[in-house]
């Protein structure tokens, strides 16, 4: 589904990740943990196309990810800079912007669209919220949101960027659940980004543990193997 | 009512009317961006292109036209080049002043007329400078209601936005070239100095009391509108400038909006 193959990056002559090989299968979980500037983020980044590797190749659906055209098929919730937005936005107006790429200019969402997009809003609890304004949510209510945009096109992969920040227990526990239907039943794969190992120990399938360049799996309850999946040779920098 | 027995009245009511609704319709999405200075730096490279329209017989108009689209071209590959927000906007904008006056220096053109650039002279629009106010503004229009929807989703998240298929790259280059419109739109009516604040101003107000996207909007719309309507009105009876008659108009609508939204969180308990 997202797979990386020997691919190199740094910013400028500042090595990030070096020879990353990892592959994101269907309907799995995936926690990618680490400290902070350990390249977690520049990982996805280049998962999705946002930065292009030095070396290697990135493959969304067996495709080169500079070829991909179908991103309704890709969800995608940047960690957050800003809590809230400075002109307010409905709850139904952030989750249905994410239709934005599929809607083009002018197109209005189709009986499909709008029943996806209802449903993605029951999803996360967020229906009798839906006219509210996005800012005056809880920072837990405001991440579901963000989840349901991301979740509006019915991706088949879903990438989370520091999902939980700023989200207190009772929230994340809410979030997890939901996280959990969409891999379980709706058979979504989900790459999660935590500086925190044990924000969704029990729901992961595989943790995976960016480190000095490298990414090594440190726990694969379903997935099976354990150990380093790229070469375990330090670098003297890094950078997220 | 008197003042709308004088035909030049009428003209500048239509003029700033029409620019003070559409201003903001663009305002939105800058200010959402973080950008709500962005049309003052593509004012000053107008006042550049009005000086070089002096110095060469062109219309002003025109002038200032060519070099806005220029510098929001610009002003994207700078971005794009490294340069941070700031530092671009900046350039252009200390560039386009100084460049303006050059060009206007050496044409020795009075005081008036740039102070009327600058500020406004809404009351001595022709009917070709009103038409071509409505024209800029359709234009701005159409291309908004076309890409909203992309728009709003460029704006709230840039990189989820690309990452959803949204051509962000052109679109923000179109958001800038429609700043750029709305800039020289207003340069008769209201002045390239504060037109810009007609594009934040309404939407700071409408965003105290709005819960939505659309909403405010529309809300920042109707309130530009009406200060364009109080403010020239207000001029005319006070004999003021009616530029800073309705930028100042606005700014008292931001603190009515602000002092409601206030009195509402009382009422409800809220905190201050």
């Amino acid at each position: 589904m997202l797979e990386f193959d020997q691919v190199t990056f740094g910013y400028g002559r500042v090595p990030v990740l070096r020879e990353v090989s990892l592959t994101i299968h269907e309907a799995e979980f995936v926690a990618l943990v680490g400290p902070n500037g350990a390249g977690k983020t520049t990982l996805i980044r280049l998962g999705l196309g946002l930065l292009e590797p030095a070396h290697g190749t990135v493959r969304l659906f067996g495709t080169p990810v500079r070829g991909w055209r179908d991103w309704g098929r890709v969800g995608y919730v940047p960690q957050r800079t800003s809590p809230d937005p400075v002109v307010p936005m409905s709850v139904e107006e952030v989750v249905r912007s994410g239709l934005a790429g599929r809607l083009g200019l002018l197109r209005r969402p189709d009986e499909d669209q709008r029943r996806r997009l209802a449903h993605v809003l029951e999803l996360m609890g967020l229906l009798p919220l839906r006219k509210e304004s996005i800012g005056r949510l809880s920072g837990g209510q405001q991440q579901r949101a963000l989840i349901a945009r991301a979740l509006v096109t019915g991706p088949a992969l879903l990438v989370l960027d520091e999902p939980t920040t700023g989200v207190d227990a009772a929230a994340r526990a809410v979030l997890t659940q939901a996280l959990e239907h969409l891999v379980r039943r709706e058979r979504v794969a989900v790459a999660c980004i935590s500086h925190d190992p044990s924000a969704f120990g029990s729901l992961a399938d595989r943790v995976l543990e960016v480190r000095a360049g490298q990414v090594v799996e440190v726990a694969g309850a379903a997935a099976g193997s354990s150990g380093p999946v790229t070469p375990a040779e330090p670098l003297r920098e890094e950078r997220s | 009512m008197t003042a709308l027995g004088f035909a030049f009245m009428r003209k500048a009511l239509i003029a700033s009317t029409v620019v003070c609704a559409v201003a903001p319709l663009v305002g939105i999405f800058v200010v959402q961006r973080r950008q709500s200075l962005i049309g003052d730096g593509i004012g000053h490279v107008a006042f550049a292109g009005v000086g070089l329209a002096f110095l060469v017989g062109a219309d002003p108009l025109l002038g200032a036209l060519a070099l806005t689209v220029v510098a929001a071209v610009a002003l994207q590959r700078m971005r794009r080049g490294g340069l941070g927000g700031d530092l671009s906007l900046a350039l252009v904008f200390y560039g386009g002043i100084a460049s303006g006056f050059l060009f206007a220096s050496r044409t020795g053109s009075g005081a008036n007329s740039l102070l009327g650039v600058l500020f406004g002279s809404s009351l001595n629009l022709s009917w070709g400078q009103v038409g071509a106010v409505i024209a800029l503004s359709a234009a701005v229009l159409a291309v908004v209601v076309a890409a909203y929807r992309p728009l709003l989703a460029l704006c709230f998240d840039e990189a989820a936005a690309r990452v959803s298929g949204v051509p962000t790259e052109g679109l923000a280059l179109t958001l800038t070239l429609v700043v750029a419109l709305v800039v020289v739109g207003g340069m008769h009516a209201i002045g390239l100095l504060l037109v810009s604040a007609m594009m934040v101003l309404p939407v700071a107000a409408a965003a105290q009391l709005a819960r939505s996207h659309r909403t405010t909007m529309l809300a920042a719309s109707l309130i530009g509108a009406a200060s364009a309507l109080v403010g020239l009105l207000a001029a005319f009876y006070a004999d003021h400038s009616p530029g800073a008659s309705i930028v100042l108009t606005a700014i008292g609508g931001y603190l009515l909006a602000a002092g409601a939204k206030r009195v509402g969180r009382r009422r409800r308990g809220g905190q201050r």
